[in-house]
């Protein structure tokens, strides 16, 4: 310990002109505030900036300097003899001039901004939202990373060694390793996991960089190559044993099941195929993201990216679902196909950026409709884009495929919902109708998509209309506190009025005759899952605190069942229509001990069984 | 406790495929003078860093005082004092600056002897050691390896850039005096007329490998030159074995290198050989002949 500080107190004698410098550049911001064309209103100000600039400049050129020479030149000039013919350990010169180093950035960054601070008061909060003691520590951090970084590059290039071919090769391959370490985290959305990381493996390179001074001094001495050979043989074990253990924690946590989600999940689920896609985040692993699809009629799991949640679509035979797959920077994605029959997903070689994006029945055309409003029909089994159109301005667009070949669009906009379809084969784009609505208008068309439920927002009336012309066929209901409405897959419509207090289910024919009223009791909010023929299921709100869902037998005219849940998981179809296959099982979140899980209910004969 | 300063044994360097020391084996007995002479590029300098722990070698090793060089030497060296073959202080630092620097890393230090040395050799304390001249510089390392009074002193080509009167100063006052009082000096050189009065015992190197180890006395005794009146001679190679041949003026001279008295004698009367002068030979033409064997050369 004496010895290293022999040798610091040393290598400050040398290196004292250093000083010196600081002391001028601590001087010249007070010089630069009394000069009028430079200072401008607020010398203060000028003095603090000009001094943290010069501080800064001073330290990392430091930092820079010091470190490709304080051991690199003393090799290289071969004047390290001079330390190894004295009583000293290496590890003593190597810690001594290492302690040196250090306090000669961080005493220079200190002595230059030191005296502005002293003399800046409340001006240094003038350009900068970070407190000075924080900016100081990122500066000062960044200074002294760039010296160890220096001292390892300017002992390999000193040395003229060609094993700084390897040393390039090996910085190559760890570059490469920490990008497939960070890449999945990054897809996981862990950014303070990331953050934790980064600060992990910097400070463990910082600590490979240090040991390995002791250890290239202890073991190279005064031979340059040496050297070299050391540092470089034990800092990319070192690294490389780091990165092992990073890869392995990486491994971990993307080793994730279902079961693993805690929490700020999102789920969505095909109506009436198997499929399931469920994000969240982990037990364990910090802020880190997790996504699956889960086929739940053979319980196998797939991992996917943790923003599928972001841009999921299923198909509405039920067969297949799709799912962006983001880029690192989440600004494109590519689409993928998962379907029942395959094992691996089919590359759609269509990658979306932002926009929205809607699938035909059975998965083999996507539309896009970009930002600039232009629709393109993109056929997957050819990856080919078949047809792109400019579509008018609208507010908001609601879109599907009436068949492979035909596009419905429904174009909210300020006065009127134009209804538009786009003939794939012939590129025709027209407008088929329109529907007068000053407000925003929901509607859902029929299997066929020959008529659909019209309901004006903030109107109690719900029409049956011509779902490609718009035109008015007949009002349904009016002014009986409409609460939600639905085709059924047999073409019959189910809608639910009343009071809160006391609401009803109405089952009315395709034509709208009135079939059978169901008493529902007291609901707050609802809306229709879906029904299996006999049954249809609602998720309802019962009160703020209770939510359940109800399975109602339309034949019967009564309640079957009912099940109190926490989450309803919706349907991801994105389709207004009703799905082509019968409603099997409803998924719903649920908790114990603390833990969130998934649950599928048979609404026909009331099983659950546990999906997550 | 061994009786030697310095055993290497087995000691291999290698650079890349350049052997630089080829399987050397030597002893300095303590209190001994020991030159190890050469060719520039013979591998003197890396067995040196070897012997200092500055080095580990491929293969062997070296010890001083019975502990080994290269995991014992921070603690060796505060008893071994060193003048490396190149100036290797920081150049920046006055003379003074470095002396202060190194009295703090020893834990015997005699500072007075230092300046003293310093004066008697002219050099300003106050000087920038970048600023000295070659030989001044040298002068500087022998100060700084003196003032711990070592057991045993290293010297790398002390006398590389000194003048003549430095040079004779260095070896008749300094080295001389230091193996009178029973220091144990190990010096490189390539000025054999200089260490010949006072060193024990002599090495040569020659490519990595050490071609002689002896006794300087014994050396001097075997080898001889040989003047005949007459030539050519036709020497009894199983008598006396001839390291050089060639004519001389009017005669032709032979360089022996196992001579003795009645070998010579009979020698001379079974080839009837009337006239012939013995002479003795100097270490440095010793060395020449034996340079000139090693690589073959007989003229």
């Amino acid at each position: 310990m004496r010895k290293a500080l022999t040798i610091a107190a040393r290598e400050f004698e040398e290196k004292r002109f250093v000083a010196y410098a600081a002391v001028a550049f601590a001087i010249l911001p007070f010089i630069l505030g009394v000069i009028p064309g430079i200072s401008g209103k607020s010398p203060q100000e000028t003095i603090a900036l000009s001094s943290l600039i010069f501080a800064t400049t001073f330290a990392v050129a430091l930092g820079v300097m010091t470190g490709a020479s304080f051991v690199g030149r003393d090799l290289s000039d071969g004047r390290m003899s001079f330390y190894f013919a004295r009583p000293v350990a290496s590890s003593s010169i190597w810690f001594g001039k290492l302690t040196a180093g250090i306090l000669m950035i961080v005493g220079c960054f200190a002595v230059i901004i030191a005296p502005a601070w002293l003399a800046g008061g409340s001006s240094w909060k003038g350009f900068s939202t970070i407190d000075l003691g924080n900016m100081s520590v990122m500066i000062l951090t960044t200074a002294l990373a760039l010296f160890l970084i220096a001292h390892v590059i300017g002992t390999f290039a000193r040395s003229r060694s060609p094993w700084i071919a390897g040393d390039f090769a090996a910085a190559v391959v760890c570059g490469v390793v920490i990008r497939f370490c960070i890449q999945p985290l990054a897809a996981g959305q862990a950014l303070d996991l990331i953050s934790k990381l980064s600060i992990w493996l910097s400070i463990a390179l910082a600590v490979a960089i240090i040991a390995g001074g002791a250890w290239q001094l202890e073991r190279g001495r005064t031979d340059r190559r040496r050297n070299h050979l050391a540092l470089s043989q034990f800092l990319w074990a070192t690294v490389g044993v780091v990165l092992l253990i990073t890869a392995g924690f990486v491994a971990w946590v993307v080793s994730v099941k279902p079961s693993d989600l805690t929490s700020k999940m999102h789920m969505s689920r095909s109506t009436s195929g198997p499929f399931a896609v469920i994000t969240g985040e982990t037990r364990w692993r910090d802020d880190y993201r997790a996504g699956f699809l889960i086929n739940t009629d053979d319980g196998s799991v797939t991992h996917v990216d943790s923003r599928a949640d972001w841009a999921v679509r299923y198909t509405r035979d039920g067969r297949s679902v799709m799912l962006p797959r983001l880029d690192i920077s989440a600004h494109t994605a590519d689409l993928l196909i998962y379907r029942k029959d395959l094992k691996e997903p089919i590359d759609t070689g269509l990658s979306l950026s932002a926009g929205d994006f809607f699938v035909s029945d059975d998965g083999g055309r996507i539309a896009t409709i970009s930002r600039s409003n232009i629709l393109s029909v993109y056929d997957v089994a050819q990856k080919r884009s078949l047809v792109s159109v400019r579509l008018p301005d609208s507010r908001y667009t609601r879109a599907f495929f009436v068949t492979a070949d035909l596009v419905r669009l429904y174009l909210n906009a300020e006065e009127a919902t134009k209804i538009m379809e786009l003939d794939v084969r012939s590129r025709d784009l027209r407008q088929t109708g329109i529907i007068e609505s000053k407000t925003f208008v929901q509607f859902y068309p029929d299997a066929s998509a020959t008529h659909m439920l019209v309901k004006a927002q903030h109107a109690d009336v719900l029409t049956l209309n011509d779902a490609r012309t718009g035109a008015l066929i007949t009002t349904l209901v009016s002014g009986t506190n409409i609460r939600t409405a639905r085709y059924l897959r047999d073409g019959r419509i189910a809608i639910v009025d009343g009071p809160p207090s006391a609401s009803v289910l109405h089952i009315l024919s395709a034509g709208g005759v009135a079939q059978r009223d169901i008493p529902l009791g007291p609901i707050q909010w609802m809306t229709v899952v879906g029904d299996d023929g006999t049954r249809v299921v609602l998720a309802a709100d019962i009160s703020p605190s209770h939510r359940e869902l109800l399975a109602v037998d339309m034949n019967r005219g009564l309640i079957e069942r009912r099940v109190a849940i926490m989450d309803w998981v919706p349907s991801g179809t994105f389709d207004p229509r009703p799905p082509i296959e019968p409603l099997r099982e409803v998924f719903y979140g649920d908790s114990s001990d603390h833990k969130n899980y998934v649950v599928a209910w048979n609404p026909a004969t009331g099983a659950k069984r546990r999906v997550t | 406790m061994t009786d030697n300063a310095i055993q290497i044994s087995d000691l291999t360097v290698r650079y890349g495929r350049v052997l630089a020391v080829d399987h050397v084996a030597l002893d300095v007995a303590k209190g001994s003078v020991y030159a190890l002479v050469g060719r520039n590029g013979a591998g003197k300098s890396s067995l040196v860093r070897c012997l200092l722990g500055q080095m580990k070698p491929e293969q062997g090793k070296s010890t001083l005082f019975g502990e080994d060089a290269w995991t014992r030497r921070s603690t060796l060296m505060q008893r071994i004092g060193i003048v490396t073959e190149e100036a290797d202080a920081p150049p920046e630092m006055s003379v003074a600056a470095i002396a202060r620097f190194c009295s703090r890393l020893y834990d015997k230090w005699d500072q007075s002897s230092v300046e003293a040395r310093l004066r008697t050799f002219g050099v300003p304390l106050t000087s920038r050691f970048g600023s000295l001249s070659k030989g001044q510089k040298k002068q500087v390392s022998l100060a700084l390896a003196l003032a711990i009074s070592p057991e045993l002193l290293v010297l790398d080509d002390p006398t590389l850039g000194l003048d003549v009167v430095a040079r004779k100063s260095l070896f008749e006052e300094v080295i001389g005096d230091l193996a009178d009082r029973g220091t144990t000096i190990f010096i490189t050189t390539h000025d054999l007329g200089g260490v010949e009065t006072f060193a024990d015992r002599v090495g040569m190197m020659e490519h990595g490998k050490l071609v002689l180890d002896e006794d300087v006395d014994a050396l001097k005794s075997r080898f001889r030159r040989i003047r005949f009146a007459a030539q050519p001679v036709a020497i009894d190679t199983t008598v006396l074995r001839p390291t050089v041949m060639r004519s001389w003026g009017g005669g032709s001279e032979a360089i022996v290198s196992n001579y003795d008295d009645l070998a010579f004698e009979r020698m001379r009367s079974a080839s009837n050989i009337v006239s012939a002068e013995v002479e003795a030979m100097s270490l440095e033409e010793i060395f020449i002949a034996i340079a000139g064997e090693t690589s073959g050369g007989k003229s």
